[in-house]
């Protein structure tokens, strides 16, 4: 069983390509990649996770880039499950609201602003967990263009 | 041209009477009467009270749906550019008339609308329905309250933009708006921090949503011995909806019999919720109220039983007052019947 | 620790060959500020070019997409210098005598990310939401190197510092100037100033430090303040230059260099210090994205109030979403320990004005100001000049698609407008 708080107790739910390319084997983590999922989808996904027992370990709207401009959300919970928190459920069930609050865009982003989305999601995700952000990009298996 | 005004008094402010005779039946005036002298004088030509209605607060409280016809009705007629009603003060059940009435006529007429009353002045909870301006508490307020309704109602006549609560003298309708304050946040900061230092009152900006949070009962030691009662804000109930629960703004609940019921069919039962597609509830009513599991648990002893009656009402729109009279009756009811857990669904 | 300011107003500004501050005139010239800038190896290698513009209050000028804003200070008398462990030494900052250039900035301008935001207008209606609008702004626009696309950390950076230089040249020209005004401003040790003010409410300012990440990130004395630990700072430090933004997202409620060194809840504490309240320090703590650190900053910050006896305290917030949970967890601890809060924030109540304000909330918060409803929409003319670049209003923070109209108005939320809805209450601005 892994111990909370450890690195092996992570998950990482993503929707987020960059997340794969630069930690995938990099760590003791675990990554759950689901590049058919929305941002939404992340969300409900961890929520019911939570909901289920296992402890949310990053704040689901990190980030200022609001939850209609981005498409990429990336969220650690833990592997097992240690026992309900109803904290932890109430933030994920306010991001959710949150989420809804905002008036879809319906930009076209083109490649470059994916790129920079896909970024900044990626380096606030390895922020939170000390993951060397630069050295994961300069390492990564896909490099972009 | 000035825009043509329907105001609506009571008994009291029409200089009838009081109480003995808050019976009377709805009347229509030419031109003002009481009030509305102060509001014609505020607009200073620009509109004009046409037509006043009379109605004794008994007989609307009593006959809401016939005294709404027949007002409606006028007003239909008359077609003014703008109804008002009030104000009302800490007078209950005018102050509900006053709100209950003006909503009507903006939902079913289109004509918009605004009444004034006290904030603890029952009529106040449909202060997100309409607009509603702050009063005083008595009519010795009718000073202070009449230019500012007459102000507002102007700008809505005009179609003008309307500011912020604060400014423009309503009650906070729980949409927020922006505007300029005279000072800089950090001072305002300072100055309440200040206020609330020193015991004195002071008024956020932002008042936190309230949560009406319930502390939880201790737990059931032994489920195999307990009575289990379903109880639903999703609306589910015998098909045809024999109690007519409305589909939103619920005014009561219903109690339902399911004794011998293992599963809730879609041929007997069905949702009266008007708040959410209908299709699943329908389809299979277990969906909302699970009674097939709870048989299933019954039968394998994992609960003592399912009580034999459900409670349900349709939680779309319905105000919290009301919800919480229906919970407040029907949980005595359960009580009597030692009923030792409830489970509650939502949808 | 007690700091005297000497202002200077300037009114006015024109590209010289000459450099200096004349009868509230700055002269500068560009080539000599862009030569200092590129002193820096980091702003030699990832910033290509810079052109410069001056942009004055009631002109047809948008600027955008705006980096960071400054003011020009210089140190004159004390220990130290301005923005110490990222332009001067590491020195302890705050005391003694600084310059300020007062009535104009240094705006940092140019894309970083493709969505890049932040919007100045210098008339119409948008400058009525900006503060930035009534400076005269001498504006840097960065234009990278190539390859930084791949380096998006670096070329960041070097803008940051970039910015921050160009502000120490402009501000060392004070050095010399007799100030049109001085004001002093001083706190005192915690026994000296309960004998002093024996009878006044003990006042702290929790002072929330934007530090999540890649353009979400604050510096203190040169350090990230993701890896700080909630604690204690004087609050004349903030006004060297202690405190510096790496922010670059979250357009209408981002702290700006220019908002800490003129941090409004430091001003107005400091009007009601000695009359009101007792003024005893700002206590800086951080919104990161880890559980775990908002658990232990709040813990500290609430721990820190307690150990000094304090009986009240401003809580500003800086950003939106994840930093509303840091909020109300600081607000909640705090007022467990018996210390009465007001916070300041701002809204993101939707378009229309009926969605929950705050991503979190607690009925312990029950004094709140608040800076406006950035979800609001607002309509902006077009400008006769834009400085910087207009291609990416269509993706800027509340901006959607066919935000920019081919007549060039742009219809947008308040969220592009930079420092629109601040939540250190540096504007009027509010909602009901």
């Amino acid at each position: 069983m892994a111990t909370m708080g450890n690195e092996r107790d992570f998950l990482i739910l993503t929707n987020n390509p960059l997340v794969p390319a630069c930690m995938e084997g990099k760590g003791k983590y675990t990554i759950r990649f689901c590049p058919e999922k929305s941002y939404r989808e992340i969300l409900v996904m961890a929520r019911d996770m939570v909901y289920a027992g296992h402890t949310l370990y990053t704040h689901p709207l990190s980030g200022s880039v609001k939850p209609n401009e981005t498409p990429y959300k990336s969220v650690i919970v833990s592997v097992e499950p240690h026992g309900f928190d109803s904290d932890q459920g109430e933030i994920m069930a306010n991001a959710i609201a949150v989420f809804d609050k905002f008036t879809p865009i319906g930009w076209n982003l083109n490649e470059r602003i994916l790129a920079d989305f896909q970024l900044i999601d990626y380096t606030l995700l390895a922020g939170a967990i000390n993951f060397d952000a630069a050295a994961g990009i300069s390492n990564q298996s896909t490099r972009r263009e | 041209m000035s825009y043509k005004v329907v105001h609506y008094i009571n008994q009291f402010f029409a200089n009838i009477g009081g109480e003995e005779m808050a019976h009377i039946e709805p009347e229509l005036r030419d031109g003002f009467v009481g009030p509305g002298m102060a509001l014609n004088n505020a607009w200073k030509g620009e509109a004009e009270i046409v037509k006043t209605i009379v109605c004794g607060d008994s007989y609307f409280a009593e006959h809401e749906a016939a005294a709404k016809e027949k007002i409606l009705g006028w007003v239909k007629e008359i077609k003014p550019d703008f109804f008002i009603a009030g104000p009302a003060f800490n007078a209950g059940r005018y102050g509900y008339a006053c709100a209950t009435i003006a909503c009507a006529v903006q939902d079913e007429l289109g004509i918009p609308v605004l009444t004034g009353m006290y904030e603890e002045n029952p009529g106040a909870d449909m202060k997100n329905k309409i607009l509603i301006v702050a009063t005083a508490n008595s009519a010795a307020g009718m000073r202070k309250a009449a230019p500012v309704m007459a102000a507002l109602a102007l700008k809505m006549m005009k179609g003008e933009k309307i500011g912020a609560s604060c400014e423009e003298g309503y009650m906070p309708n729980g949409i927020r708006k922006n505007f300029f304050e005279k000072e800089i946040g950090a001072k305002r900061a300072v100055n309440m921090l200040v206020n609330k230092l020193n015991d004195k009152p002071f008024t956020t900006e932002y008042p936190m949503p309230s949560f009406d949070r319930v502390a939880p009962n201790p737990a059931i030691k032994d489920l195999s011995k307990a009575t289990i009662a379903l109880c639903t804000s999703g609306g589910i109930v015998p098909k045809g909806n024999p109690d007519h629960i409305e589909s939103s703004s619920a005014s009561h609940y219903g109690e339902y019999d399911i004794t011998g019921v293992d599963d809730l069919t879609s041929d007997k039962y069905e949702t009266a919720h008007g708040g959410y597609d209908p299709v699943y509830a329908n389809e299979d009513p277990d969906r909302v109220l699970p009674v097939d599991v709870m048989r299933e648990f019954e039968k394998e002893g994992k609960i003592g039983k399912l009580h034999n009656i459900f409670y349900t009402t349709v939680g779309n729109g319905t105000a919290v007052a009301s919800a919480k009279a229906f919970a407040a009756e029907y949980a005595q009811k359960l009580l009597q019947a030692g009923v030792h857990a409830v489970i509650m669904t939502s949808t | 620790m007690k700091l005297e300011l000497g202002f200077t107003q300037i009114n006015d500004i024109q590209f010289s060959k000459e450099c200096k501050v004349d009868n509230g005139t700055l002269y500068v010239d560009p080539e000599a500020v862009k030569a200092f800038m590129y002193e820096d190896d980091d702003v030699k290698a990832w910033v290509k070019d810079f052109t410069f513009d001056v942009a004055k209050p009631g002109e047809s000028v948008r600027i955008t997409p705006v980096k960071d804003v400054i003011e020009p200070r210089v140190k004159v008398e004390g220990p130290g210098g301005v923005f110490p462990g990222v332009i001067s030494k590491v020195d302890t900052v705050g005391s003694g005598k600084t310059h300020v250039l007062r009535g104009m900035a240094v705006v940092t301008a140019g894309k970083i990310v493709g969505f890049q935001e932040g919007i100045i207008d210098m008339s119409g209606p948008g400058a009525d939401y900006t503060p930035f609008s009534k400076l005269n702004n001498f504006v840097v626009v960065a234009e990278p190197a190539d390859g930084y696309q791949d380096n998006k950390h670096e070329y960041e950076h070097a803008v940051r510092i970039a910015g921050l230089r160009a502000a120490t040249f402009i501000g060392e020209l004070a050095r010399d100037l007799t100030p049109d005004e001085t004001q002093v401003f001083e706190t005192y040790g915690i026994k000296e100033g309960i004998e002093k003010f024996p009878d006044l409410p003990r006042v702290a300012y929790v002072h929330m430090l934007q530090s999540q990440g890649l353009l979400h990130d604050t510096y203190v004395y040169g350090v990230d303040a993701k890896r700080t630990l909630t604690t204690i700072l004087n609050p004349t430090e903030t006004m060297d230059g202690a405190i510096i933004s790496g922010n670059c997202v979250s357009a209408c409620d981002k702290n700006t260099t220019y908002h800490h060194e003129n941090n409004p809840v430091v001003k107005s504490l400091f009007e009601a210090h000695g009359k009101t309240l007792n003024y005893v320090c700002n206590i800086i703590t951080n919104e990161n994205v880890y559980l775990a650190d908002k658990q232990r900053s709040s813990d500290w910050t609430a721990k820190l109030c307690r150990l000094l006896d304090l009986d009240g305290v401003i809580v500003s917030q800086e950003g939106f979403g994840n930093p509303d949970t840091d909020l109300i967890m600081n607000t909640k601890k705090i007022e467990l320990q018996g210390v009465k809060t007001t916070i300041i924030t701002d809204e993101y109540a939707g378009q229309d004005g009926k969605s929950q304000s705050l991503a979190d909330a607690d009925p312990l918060a029950d004094a709140v100001v608040t800076g406006g409803n950035a979800n609001e929409v607002i309509v902006l003319p077009k400008m006769d000049k834009v400085i910087g670049m207009l291609d990416y209003v269509d993706v800027i923070a509340g901006g959607h698609a066919g935000s920019l109209r081919p007549d060039g108005t742009i219809e947008a939320e308040l969220q592009v407008i930079t420092g629109a809805t601040n939540e250190m209450g540096f504007n009027r601005l509010s909602a009901r």
